[in-house]
């Protein structure tokens, strides 16, 4: 997952810095994305009907986000990292049950991911990273079957005053 | 109270900080003498956490009346609510502002009177759907000019404000 992009990295010089966050966020957001692509595969592989249907309609959406990201490291004359052949599981998935753990799992990161994004300078790449979030969130949420107080913040930040309503 | 010496020594840095032409005018005591505007950071941490509030409050006056509701679309309200107030609790951990300054003055003068929300289930429902958009698309505003760790938390919330719309949607159908 997580493959060193040699032009990005091998950037240097004085003003390269800020630049050189951007790019290693907006990398590291593309891995992400890409893990969620090969993630979304196996989670739809194991399910039938309407939960297939929106796993193939989130893996789209992760296939459209990596691509979007892939067009901005390329305005920044980066050449986006490929992905992996093949991503290890967070969690071992045979049933339609763990299919959709899966997809909750590859959600909260995603949301995490682009809250990294959304610290960066450049408005634009904020607004982008935020809308992402707002994304990833909606469907955490429809896996999930609850939301959530703080989508993408760790846990501890995201305390919550009363108990969430999963049933 | 007469000749203070820090003072004296923060007219001196701000007239070292000022422009040539501001100098000529000394009107630096007069400046002083009223609390600085509170910087946009503030305002904006202010404006969230009065919307904040706005969501809470109509969440509790909306539960007041929930009790007449079919329970599917009554059952979604706490949940809603204690996270809006798990919102509001965060953003007013990150304001913190001398007392008695401009900054901690402005803001829940109004915070009195509950907002206006129908009381009947249905109406109820499309109004917070409205609400809960409408928030989220404000706090989604704010994350541009805030300060990084700020700019996360409004994009966190406001995320979780748009997962509010398709729960209250569902509910608004059980309401019929």
């Amino acid at each position: 997952m997580s493959r060193a992009n040699q032009a990005g990295s091998q950037l240097s010089g004085s003003g390269a810095a800020a630049q050189d966050g951007t790019t290693r966020a907006l990398q590291s957001a593309l891995a992400a994305e890409q893990e969620a692509v090969y993630g979304y595969g196996v989670v739809g592989a194991y399910l039938s009907g309407a939960g297939q249907s929106t796993a193939d309609a989130d893996w789209l959406a992760h296939q459209n986000a990596s691509n979007t990201i892939q067009a901005l490291l390329r305005q920044r004359g980066t050449r986006p990292s490929a992905a992996a052949v093949a991503y290890e599981l967070p969690i071992p998935v045979q049933t339609p049950a763990q299919a959709v753990s899966l997809a909750v799992i590859i959600e909260d990161r995603i949301a995490s991911t682009y809250l990294g994004l959304v610290a960066l300078d450049s408005p634009a790449i904020r607004k982008f990273g935020a809308l992402q979030v707002q994304a990833s969130a909606l469907r955490a949420a429809a896996w999930r079957g609850s939301t959530v107080a703080f989508p993408g913040l760790p846990t501890a930040a995201a305390a919550p005053r009363r108990g969430g309503h999963s049933s | 109270m007469a000749v203070d010496p820090a003072r004296r020594r923060v007219m001196l840095a701000a007239a070292a900080a000022l422009p040539l032409a501001a100098l000529s005018g000394c009107q630096g005591l007069g400046v002083l003498g009223t609390p600085p505007p509170a910087p946009p950071d503030v305002v904006s941490l202010q404006g969230a956490i009065a919307a904040e509030k706005l969501m809470v409050a109509r969440y509790a006056t909306a539960l007041r009346s929930a009790g007449s509701w079919p329970a599917a679309a009554a059952q979604v309200l706490e949940p809603l609510h204690a996270e809006h107030q798990a919102h509001l609790a965060q953003l007013q951990s990150r304001l913190v502002v001398p007392s008695g300054s401009a900054a901690s003055a402005s803001p829940s003068a109004h915070a009195a009177s509950p907002p206006a929300v129908p009381t009947a289930a249905a109406a109820a429902v499309a109004f917070l759907m409205a609400a809960e958009q409408a928030a989220a698309t404000a706090m989604l505003g704010r994350v541009t000019n805030a300060p990084s760790a700020l700019a996360q938390l409004y994009a966190s919330i406001s995320a979780s404000e748009a997962t509010h719309v398709p729960v209250l949607n569902q509910a608004g159908q059980a309401a019929g």
